[in-house]
């Protein structure tokens, strides 16, 4: 599978307290990532792909395989179609 | 105690001398109850005729018309003007009132008759010294503190505000105003000190203390009754630099909103909750 990364210069982000706030550059739409959302945020390195974030996610989060693999594959979606992020 | 490089620029640049201001400054005339906010001036026209104009490093106009009321000067220039001239100069005006406890300011802001300076006023009755009164502003010039300057001293009370407050009345705010002026019933505070807390006052069906989230901190540094936008504007920010600088006062400055009901009945209860919240701050940190 392809390694995930940031587009960088697509948005601009901010920790406050837990929770990390984003910011599309180009709409000002803001994204707000909290709990597992911020984890996945954190572990995405430009190096780990899908199976590899799972795998962290797993184990810093007590939950089923698949629906773990399931959620991330929901923000993944959410953050590529917000152009937050990039596979491959 | 020495004063402070952002308290000097502001006693500098807030000079006034009466003069003609010119309404066309910036093209079409300036309406009544308007203003314009460039990077470095300021035009308003209020709507009772009176106008003011600032310039970086040359303080303040003011022109009255002979029918404006002489009373309402202050009231502007305490207000809007003062915010301008503190966005200009890379200062953050918040639309609040604040009181001092162990050495740092405890803030409450929301809109105009939210109660704040009601609120001031009754928490210096037990022993709150004041340290502002409808405009606090912030200095971000050190990076890892947020400290706020000593403001205009004088509450603003309504009829009903005094009768609950018990504070002594004297002269009338203005003409159409029904406000009076008031002392600080604690007295007041000269000295810069750092921001512990804002909250925000709203009304709700019972008393209740909630902090504020990242994200709810972060969306509620828009929510300052016009003076984000002031500062915004003034500063020319573009988005990046705008969610810097609202980051930073999510990140730097601990948020409640404190909901009370809107009832006489319940406002000395409201008064202690508030007093407690401010005296337990240590033990939240």
């Amino acid at each position: 599978m392809s390694a995930i990364r940031k587009l960088a210069g697509n948005f601009t982000e901010a920790d406050i307290d837990d929770e990390i706030i984003l910011m599309r550059l180009d709409n000002g739409e803001l994204l707000s990532l909290t709990e597992t959302a911020a984890a996945v945020w954190r572990l995405i390195d430009g190096r780990r792909d899908r199976s590899a974030l799972a795998t962290a996610l797993g184990g810093d989060f007590d939950g089923d395989e698949q629906i773990i693999a399931s959620d991330l594959g929901e923000l993944l979606a959410r953050l590529r179609e917000a152009g937050l992020i990039a596979e491959g | 105690m020495a004063k402070t490089a952002a308290q000097l620029l502001m006693e500098r640049e807030t000079r006034v001398r009466h003069g003609p201001v010119d309404l066309d400054r910036f093209g079409g005339r300036l309406e009544p109850g308007h203003s314009h906010l460039e990077a470095d001036s300021f035009l308003l026209h209020t709507p009772e005729g009176l106008r003011y104009f600032y310039s970086k490093g040359e303080g303040i106009t003011i022109c009255r018309d002979t029918a404006a009321d002489a009373s309402e000067e202050n009231l502007w220039l305490n207000g809007s003007v003062y915010s301008a001239i503190a966005c200009i100069n890379g200062l953050v005006p918040i639309h609040a009132s604040a009181v001092v406890h162990g050495g740092e300011v405890f803030a409450f802001t929301g809109p105009s008759g939210s109660g704040k300076s009601t609120l001031i006023a009754a928490l210096g009755q037990l022993g709150l010294p004041m340290f502002c009164d409808d405009t606090l502003v912030l200095d971000l010039g050190e990076p890892d503190i947020v400290i706020c300057l000593p403001g205009h001293k004088r509450l603003k009370l309504t009829p009903e505000a005094l009768e609950l407050t018990g504070a002594r009345a004297e002269e009338k705010v203005g003409t159409d105003v029904d406000k009076y002026y008031a002392q600080a019933p604690a007295g007041d505070v000269m000295t810069p000190l750092p921001l512990a807390e804002l909250t925000f006052l709203e009304v709700g069906t019972h008393l209740a203390m909630e902090r504020l989230p990242g994200t709810e901190r972060f969306l509620r540094t828009q929510d300052d009754h016009y003076t984000a936008h002031l500062f915004a504007v003034s500063r020319q920010f573009d988005r990046a630099a705008q969610f810097e600088h609202r980051s930073r006062l999510a990140q730097q400055i601990a948020m409640f909103r404190f909901a009370r009901p809107w009832d006489r009945a319940c406002f000395a209860e409201t008064v202690a909750m508030a007093a407690r919240h401010i005296a337990a701050a240590e033990e939240r940190r």
